[in-house]
């Protein structure tokens, strides 16, 4: 499989050299003989993000969750990282990934948003969590990132993008002989402009879907994350502390009508679902000093 | 080589027995306002099988005095009762009159001291921030000490009396997804 994949990505890195060149030369028509034609090269590119390894999804996001840590750091309170790590680690027990190593923390940032990276890893700003008013709600927002990961949603953003011409570069390094650290290192980089560009909308609005679902799994009130989302959406559009989530996410009212429409009735009576509000107030209590 | 993560955990859990007896689960929230974005049935308990009190049209303003699973109770002029809580929005009926700064939407306007006057001084996260971000290695070793367990997660959701049910995922239409757990 694996052999099969480097061809394939030596392919389209060859492929993307001649289309940037720009030239409908007589090499480019063999080599899209080559590969089949448009549909071969689609087809190769598939192949390509479908073939990343779970080592290598790690290593990926381990590779991204050190810069995103170096803009900001983890803020220094063990309590609370334990917390949202127990939280976290529960909801994604409930999902098709559980036994990736899952890594949850809060870094110190006023901002308001979450980010997920490949492989497992989940970081919450501080801003966020200030935002949030209970347990099931936190399990809203964790369970939409956990959703990223497993969907693996950053390498399917990866793959419709230019940093493709990266991973198909790295990976003729590797049919060269060379190892998959620089693939791995390669689409670091690719992977952290997705932070500021945003995945699709509809990968947003599937995450929403999968996180209510999750934290209705794990016995939260699946109405966790609708409710962090109805703060979300009375803050006005232009706010700095939103300014990077607004960008790069369907605005808050069109998420909440898509979930309205996708959850309907069927979430309503869901037995002894738990918000856990005073469990999530006191460990949070050192970020929130003052009671509300 | 793993490092010695478990007495830190058991420390975690212990802290975690104090939880007391069973929380209400109704949460009362500070009275916001907020407008129905369809028309919607109230009704006298937060079931759908409830006895309705009314029906208010789409875009009436209610205050929102307590918010129960998916439903929320809200008085209007006509009515107090409880309403399906995505069929209202909170903040104003034009969006765009919307002038809550994230500080007042969080509290921080009812706590001593005020809001901060100024945000230029906001600990970013921003685009800026992101790419000009320098990766840290020890931070990420950090974030690994506190990793997890599943069996600790396990505990853990013991603890806050939370038990997992087979729930399908759903599609856009609210259709179960095929295969799912």
């Amino acid at each position: 499989m694996r052999p099969a994949r480097l061809a394939a990505g030596w392919w389209f890195a060859a492929g993307l050299a001649l289309l940037a060149a720009g030239c409908a030369t007589q090499q480019q028509e063999a080599f899209m003989r080559g590969v089949g034609g448009v549909d071969g090269l689609v087809k190769s590119v598939t192949q390509l993000a479908g073939g990343v390894s779970e080592p290598e999804e790690v290593a990926m996001g381990r590779g991204v969750a050190e810069t995103l840590l170096g803009a900001r750091p983890l803020v220094d309170d063990g309590e609370l990282q334990r917390y949202v790590n127990a939280v976290g680690t529960w909801v994604a027990s409930q999902s098709e990934r559980p036994d990736l190593p899952w890594r949850f923390g809060v870094n110190d940032s006023d901002h308001v948003n979450a980010f997920a990276a490949p492989g497992g890893v989940v970081i919450v700003t501080r801003g966020m969590i200030n935002a949030l008013n209970s347990e099931a709600e936190l399990a809203g927002v964790l369970g939409h990132e956990i959703a990223h990961v497993t969907r693996r949603h950053h390498l399917q953003a990866l793959r419709k993008s230019a940093a493709m011409n990266l991973l198909g570069a790295t990976a003729a390094a590797g049919a060269a002989g060379t190892a998959s650290r620089e693939l791995v290192s390669a689409l670091v980089g690719p992977t952290q402009e997705l932070y500021a560009r945003g995945l699709d909308k509809s990968d947003e609005f599937e995450a929403d879907r999968m996180g209510v679902v999750l934290a209705a799994r794990a016995g939260y009130d699946p109405f966790g994350l609708p409710e962090a989302l109805q703060t979300l959406a009375r803050i006005k559009a232009d706010d700095p502390y939103l300014a990077l989530l607004f960008k790069t996410h369907p605005n808050p009212g069109e998420r909440l009508d898509r979930l309205a429409v996708a959850m309907g009735p069927g979430f309503d009576a869901l037995p002894d679902a738990r918000q856990n509000a005073d469990r999530f107030l006191n460990a949070t209590r050192r970020l929130k000093p003052l009671p509300r | 080589m793993k490092p010695p993560r478990f007495p830190g955990f058991l420390l975690f859990l212990a802290w975690l027995l104090p939880v007391g007896p069973a929380a209400a689960q109704a949460s009362g929230v500070p009275p916001e306002t907020g407008f129905t974005l369809r028309e919607t049935e109230v009704r006298a308990k937060p079931f759908l099988d409830a006895v309705p009190v009314g029906k208010l049209p789409e875009r009436t303003l209610v205050t929102v005095t307590q918010r129960q699973g998916g439903w929320m109770l809200v008085k209007s002029p006509a009515f107090e009762g409880w309403v399906r809580m995505l069929n209202v929005r909170l903040g104003n009926v034009d969006s765009r009159k919307n002038d809550t700064s994230f500080l007042s939407a969080i509290g921080f306007g009812r706590r001593p001291g005020g809001m901060p006057t100024t945000t230029t001084g906001v600990r970013g996260f921003s685009e800026e921030d992101l790419k000009a971000a320098k990766p840290s290695p020890e931070q990420l070793q950090k974030m690994d000490g506190f990793a997890m367990p599943a069996a600790a997660g396990v505990q853990f959701a013991a603890a806050g009396r939370l038990s997992s049910r087979a729930v399908p995922y759903v599609d856009a239409a609210g259709k179960p997804v095929k295969g799912a757990k």
